[in-house]
């Protein structure tokens, strides 16, 4: 865009931009301090009982006293951190793995084929989307726990997740699909494939970028669900870890250098998949509310 | 689809109709069978300990007779395993033919630490009886358990004068498996067969007339639900009569059995009274025989005959569709369209039947719920049976009491009012999205500047609160606003204010979520807002200003307009986002001070998971299904009206 340089100084703007970042990452620095600072305590410094302005100061800079690794090392010595770890990675993984299968031959059929009902289902996922949780909480609980008997366990929620994400994934991966040039399928299918040979050989290592992102999406929206689990999951150790960090500073209990440092470990990866994926989901969920 | 298979089609539709129909009308009927049985049992089991109750009052004063009695009793009365009397005075076993307590040293004696839960219990009924006196309560004074056996053991307080000094244990015999089960089914299987074969033998008659066929069949399938249900009923009344009788002569044996102890125990035996032993659990008693029985009976019966009119018309109403669907032939032409595109039903299948099972069914099952009373003491029993139709929705949207008169004579807000919560949530969407919008709007504005270094840096940096998994946001904003070791008041401190007790007061509360999704949301608005801007040619606006436009009409005319086709999509997904924002409240506010700033689905959700009142949370929730609706199709209309123009 050309506004000349002339018409708006630079300098202010940094300036604005400079606080408006301090306001955006002072929490993070924040819940870094409190990690770093082997304490478990929510205040940054301790407040003496008649405080001057340099104490209070003292207590909203978010650097520690002094540095320590010690709440990361008793997370995982001290408390079920590692168990939580294990499944929030396993129910995520498996979540993807189910998740995108389904919704990989799903999406082809609704982009290959045509066939009665097939308008009707894709709007039914879209509509799907609409459902407001709180009406399928009691539901799905009675289901998995009460019918399945999958209380407390990965399998539950990892059936729920999956089921859940497929919707998502199909419009992302359908959309795709539509992108792909049929003449390359037609030209296998003269020379004698079958329709499996098709999708397995051609359609999915076409579509592998497609896929890697859809995947990574219903990785990371498993990787950070919070009510589901937290309804499912009665029993301590099989917390995820959302749930478990919650654990750590909700009701009674205020370790907050705990939940420091567990969030720095359950964010990081996340935090980094989320920064490479953005443009994508700008893009996906723009387009999916334009069509819808 | 020639003309001559519509007979054949209707036959299999009956069939299939009536299968299913009576299928679930077994099953759902079924509820009221085995109820009629297990209150059965338990009356059994509170008549002894009636009479047992009985027995050891009149024995009281002579209470080293009573385990002889005790014994004597036993021997005569049938359908008694086991007996125990307990005083509470010294906490003593006085008597007790309980194999068990025979181990550690035959009664009388101390009763041991280990039973301490008998001594409790004798404390909980002399309890109830005590407060129930006073008109305070309505406590149960009889307490019954079901054994792993099956068996029985009920317990009731000791009266003597007036004061309850103990309490005495009966545990009846293991009752035989439950019978009728097999004769029900086979009435079902009657009705069933009886429908098939009348139909056959009327579509001799009726030929190849459809309309005719499709009314016979769905005539034939209410008469053998109905028939089924006519004769369940009077199965269940046989049942319920049964029951009374059986309470009555067990009366009358356990009389004897009393009698026969009393006489061991050197006492008076005469004048015993059974009619003051079948009692409900506030130890009234009822009528053994004349007119009561039959009221008790016909009562009893209203009920369940209410309860399977619902059930019948419902799985009525689902074996006729099903009839119908494949009466008239939807069922070959689905199976037709299954066979030719076979291919792409088995590549959606999976995902379909996933969506089936985990999303649709619970979605209309939910639903379901909202027409009920379900809780979580009712939540086995079938819907059928608790069924109360609108008066969910009634209550939430009749409800009214927005603003309440308090005693001291001033007005309040009735934070659990829906209205209430559904205004909070209006303006906590609104101030949002609003704020969300402009903020992103003028970061965006600021990070288009040409030319401006750090471009990237900054852009990293702002986008980082949406990267940060959100519950991680609420519990650390919840911590800042810690009234004590908060952040945000040390702040205020340093330049001399008070602390804010933040959690007290509904505005302040409202502003600590505001502050919160705030922080977290603008980046969404900043980034489509980016895009967007940077897609706009450069060219537009070199042409506006030779044309000598400011820079504010630059703006108005070009920036604006341009950024419209991406805005109306972000402000219209970020409002559903913020409507159904569970975390932010849930974890940041819960809801604090008492539910002032609660909003739908948290609400929704407390009311399911912390009150246990699964059908009015269903209820509710299906009211913001309906708002969210409401708000798809006009923003539908609206967003495609704007198109047109």
């Amino acid at each position: 865009m050309a506004r000349r340089r002339d018409e708006l100084p630079h300098l202010p703007l940094h300036l604005f931009l400079l606080a408006v970042v301090f306001v955006t990452i002072y929490p993070v620095l924040w819940v870094a301090t409190i990690a770093f600072s082997g304490r478990q305590s929510l205040a940054i410094a301790d407040v003496p009982p008649d405080p001057t302005f340099g104490d209070r100061l003292r207590a909203v800079l978010p650097w520690p006293a002094e540095w320590s690794a010690s709440n990361f090392v008793s997370v995982f010595r001290d408390q079920p951190f590692a168990s939580w770890m294990l499944n929030s990675a396993v129910v995520a993984a498996l979540t993807t793995i189910v998740g995108v299968s389904l919704a990989c031959t799903a999406a082809y059929a609704f982009s290959r084929f045509r066939f009665a009902g097939q308008r009707a289902g894709m709007m039914s996922f879209l509509v799907s989307q609409m459902f407001p949780g709180t009406l399928m909480l009691i539901p799905l609980y009675i289901i998995v726990v009460q019918w399945l008997g999958l209380g407390s366990t990965r399998s539950g929620l990892v059936l729920i997740y999956a089921t859940t994400s497929v919707p998502f994934s199909v419009w992302m991966l359908k959309g795709y699909f539509d992108t792909i040039p049929r003449e390359l399928e037609e030209a296998a299918i003269i020379e004698g494939a079958g329709a499996g040979t098709v999708f397995w050989k051609i359609v999915l290592p076409l579509a592998k970028p497609a896929i890697a992102i859809t995947a990574l999406f219903s990785f990371m929206s498993s990787w950070n669900e919070f009510i589901l689990a937290a309804t499912l999951m009665d029993k301590e150790d099989m917390y995820t870890a959302p749930v478990g960090l919650r654990f750590f500073v909700g009701g009674f209990s205020q370790q907050w250098g705990y939940f420091a440092a567990g969030s720095i470990i359950v964010s990081i990866p996340v935090v980094v998949l989320f920064l490479y994926l953005q443009k994508y989901l700008v893009s996906g969920l723009t387009a999916g509310s334009v069509k819808g | 689809m020639g003309p001559r298979t519509h007979r054949r089609r209707f036959t299999a539709g009956l069939a299939a109709g009536a299968a299913v129909a009576l299928a679930l009308a077994w099953a759902l009927l079924g509820g009221e069978r085995r109820e009629a049985a297990a209150v059965r049992e338990e009356r059994l089991a509170v008549v002894s300990a009636q009479a047992l109750a009985e027995l050891a009052a009149r024995s009281w004063g002579k209470r080293e007779a009573l385990p002889d009695a005790l014994a004597a009793f036993q021997a005569v009365a049938p359908g008694v395993r086991g007996a125990r009397v307990v005083a509470l005075s010294g906490a003593r076993l006085e008597a007790s033919t309980f194999a068990s307590d025979a181990g550690v040293s035959p009664a009388p004696r101390r009763l041991a630490r280990e039973e301490k839960p008998i001594f409790d219990q004798a404390q909980r009924l002399r309890a109830a009886v005590v407060g129930n006196r006073e008109g305070d309560a309505a406590e149960p004074e009889l307490e019954t358990a079901r054994l792993a056996s099956g068996a029985i053991v009920a317990a009731a307080p000791v009266e003597v004068e007036g004061q309850v000094v103990g309490s005495v244990m009966a545990e009846s015999v293991a009752p035989p498996p439950a019978r009728g089960t097999g004769a029900d089914l086979a009435l079902a299987l009657a009705a069933f067969g009886a429908a098939v074969v009348l139909f056959v033998a009327l579509s001799f008659a009726l030929g190849e007339r459809r309309a005719a066929l499709a009314t016979a069949s769905v005539l034939l399938l209410a008469g053998a639900l109905w028939g089924y249900g006519a004769a369940s009923i009077r199965a269940l009344a046989e049942a319920r009569r049964g029951v009374e009788a059986d309470v009555a002569a067990h009366a009358r044996t356990q009389a004897a059995a009393v009698s026969a102890g009393l006489a061991r125990a050197g006492l008076d035996a005469s004048a015993v009274t059974p009619e003051r032993w079948d009692v409900d659990a506030l130890r009234r008693p009822r009528a053994l025989e004349g007119p009561e029985v039959e009221a008790r009976v016909a009562d009893a019966l209203a009920g369940a005959a209410a309860h399977a009119k619902r059930a019948l018309a419902l799985v009525g109403l689902l074996g006729a569709a099903l009839l119908l669907f494949v009466g008239v032939g939807g069922a070959s032409r689905t199976g037709r369209a299954l066979v030719v595109h076979r291919q792409a039903y088995l590549y959606v299948a999976p995902a379909m039947v996933g969506m089936l099972v985990l999303v649709f069914f619970p979605f209309f099952y939910g639903i379901a719920i909202s027409f009920s009373d379900q809780n979580i003491y009712n939540a086995s029993r079938p819907l059928t049976e608790i069924w109360i139709g609108l008066d969910n929705y009634a209550a939430i949207l009749g409800d009214f009491g927005v603003i309440r008169r308090v005693a001291e004579g001033g007005f309040a807000l009735g934070y659990a009012n829906f209205y209430y919560t559904l205004l909070f949530t209006i303006v906590w969407t609104a101030t949002n999205v609003a704020f969300g919008v402009a903020f992103g709007l003028l970061l965006a504005l600021v990070l288009n500047t040409k030319g401006l270094a750090l471009r990237p840096i900054y852009r990293v940096l702002l986008i980082l609160p949406w990267a940060v998994p959100n519950y991680i946001t609420a519990l650390v904003w919840r911590g800042f606003f810690h009234q004590q070791f908060g952040v945000v008041n040390q702040l205020i401190q340093m330049f001399g204010g008070a602390p804010v007790a933040w959690f007290d007061a509904p505005f302040t509360s409202f502003l600590t979520a505001f502050a919160t999704n705030g922080w977290l949301s603008f980046p969404f608005m900043m980034v489509v807002s980016l895009g967007a801007l940077q897609s706009i040619p450069a060219d537009i606006y070199e042409a506006a200003r030779v044309d000598g436009a400011s820079r504010l009409q630059q703006f108005r005319a070009i920036t604006l307009p341009s950024l419209k086709p991406a805005l109306v999509p972000a402000v219209i997904l970020s409002v559903v986002w913020t409507f159904n924002m569970f975390n932010i409240i849930y974890l940041v506010t819960a809801g604090e001070p008492g539910g002032a700033t609660e909003i739908l689905v948290t609400q929704a959700y407390k009311y399911a998971f912390e009150r246990y009142r699964y059908g009015y949370a269903a209820a509710y929730s299906t009211i913001i299904f309906g708002i969210l609706l409401v708000y798809g199709t006009v923003q539908n209309r609206v967003s495609k009206a704007t198109e047109a123009i």
